[in-house]
């Protein structure tokens, strides 16, 4: 496996050996650079390193929420992550807060959904309200 | 008027992700036993994301507004960090170490890391295993240091001591028996 290290990025090693590259584990930092200057006062300013801190924290996120509901569908002996087992995750870790804009945030992307495809799997026929 | 406030609440729930899908899903998947993620799963937790980014960045901002900068750095992260509950639990320890750091705006915690470690431990994680070593290692050095200047002085104080009782002894045993020689 040929290991293209673009832009001279670290690499790490995954539990077989394989070689994950950071811009694989990370999210963009050019993202997470907006979202907190989208944030942040006018006038502050955020270190490099900052923001690196905060693109290996919000990974961090990511597995952590994911690996919870994962082991909610191990359990029950599901085979797929579905968007109730993260909001139970989510809930089950002390984002509590996260919970209502994720329910409202779910029924928009469920009304969208219907539009965009009709032949989709979610069973969202009765969305009048 | 319903209507309107149904709007206003649409526009800002802006459905467009912030983070590329792509992305999010090879992070959720880095996981072995995650294998199959519904689209809805997907979206809410790039949604879920984007909500705990913005959050941990305004209350690092907050530290660093009472710390009186304009530039929010690592240490400020931190401290945003531990006074969170939920995010303390599962954050506070993948944090670089504060001596990692020593000057400000280098990019030592990414670049100056180790290239090959398991993904399980996490890059920032093994730095501050490695500090933890290295103190440990400086904790023995020093108890065996401690231990080793005490048994030393105890030796001095227990030789002098015998010494001095053996002064004493000897000057009893030579101390003349109370005459009256002398008083003539």
């Amino acid at each position: 496996m040929v290991d293209n290290n673009v832009g001279g990025s670290c690499s790490n090693y995954n539990e077989n050996g394989g070689i994950i590259k950071e811009q694989d584990r990370l999210l963009p930092i050019a993202n997470v650079g907006r979202i907190m200057k989208q944030i942040l006062p006018q006038n502050a300013k955020i270190s490099k390193e900052s923001k690196e801190t905060m693109q290996e924290c919000v990974s961090e996120f990511i597995s952590f929420v994911t690996s919870e509901a994962s082991e909610k569908c191990r359990k029950e002996r599901r085979k797929t992550v579905n968007g109730d087992d993260i909001c139970w995750a989510l809930a089950t870790l002390g984002f509590d807060d996260y919970a209502e804009p994720m329910r409202r945030y779910l029924h928009r992307y469920r009304e969208l959904e219907v539009d965009r495809t009709p032949n989709n799997n979610h069973n969202v026929q009765d969305r009048g309200n | 008027m319903v209507m309107v406030m149904a709007e206003e609440e649409e526009n800002a729930l802006s459905i467009e992700p912030e983070f590329p899908k792509s992305r999010v899903k090879k992070i959720m998947t880095l996981d072995e036993d995650v294998k199959r993620v519904s689209s809805e799963a997907l979206f809410l937790v790039s949604k879920s994301t984007e909500l705990f980014l913005q959050l941990l960045a305004e209350k690092s901002a907050e530290v660093a507004i009472e710390k009186k900068r304009k530039t929010v750095k690592l240490e400020h992260i931190r401290i945003a960090v531990k006074r969170n509950r939920p995010i303390c639990d599962f954050l506070l320890d993948s944090l670089p170490m504060p001596t990692e750091t020593v000057k400000s705006d280098k990019p030592v915690v990414v670049a100056d890391r180790p290239k090959s470690v398991p993904v399980g431990t996490r890059r920032i994680d093994q730095i501050f295993r490695k500090s933890e070593a290295q103190a440990q290692v400086e904790a023995e050095v020093e108890a065996q240091v401690e231990a080793e200047v005490e048994a030393q002085i105890e030796a001095q104080v227990e030789a002098q001591l015998e010494d001095e009782i053996e002064v004493q002894v000897a000057a009893q045993a030579s101390e003349p028996v109370p005459e009256p020689m002398e008083e003539s």
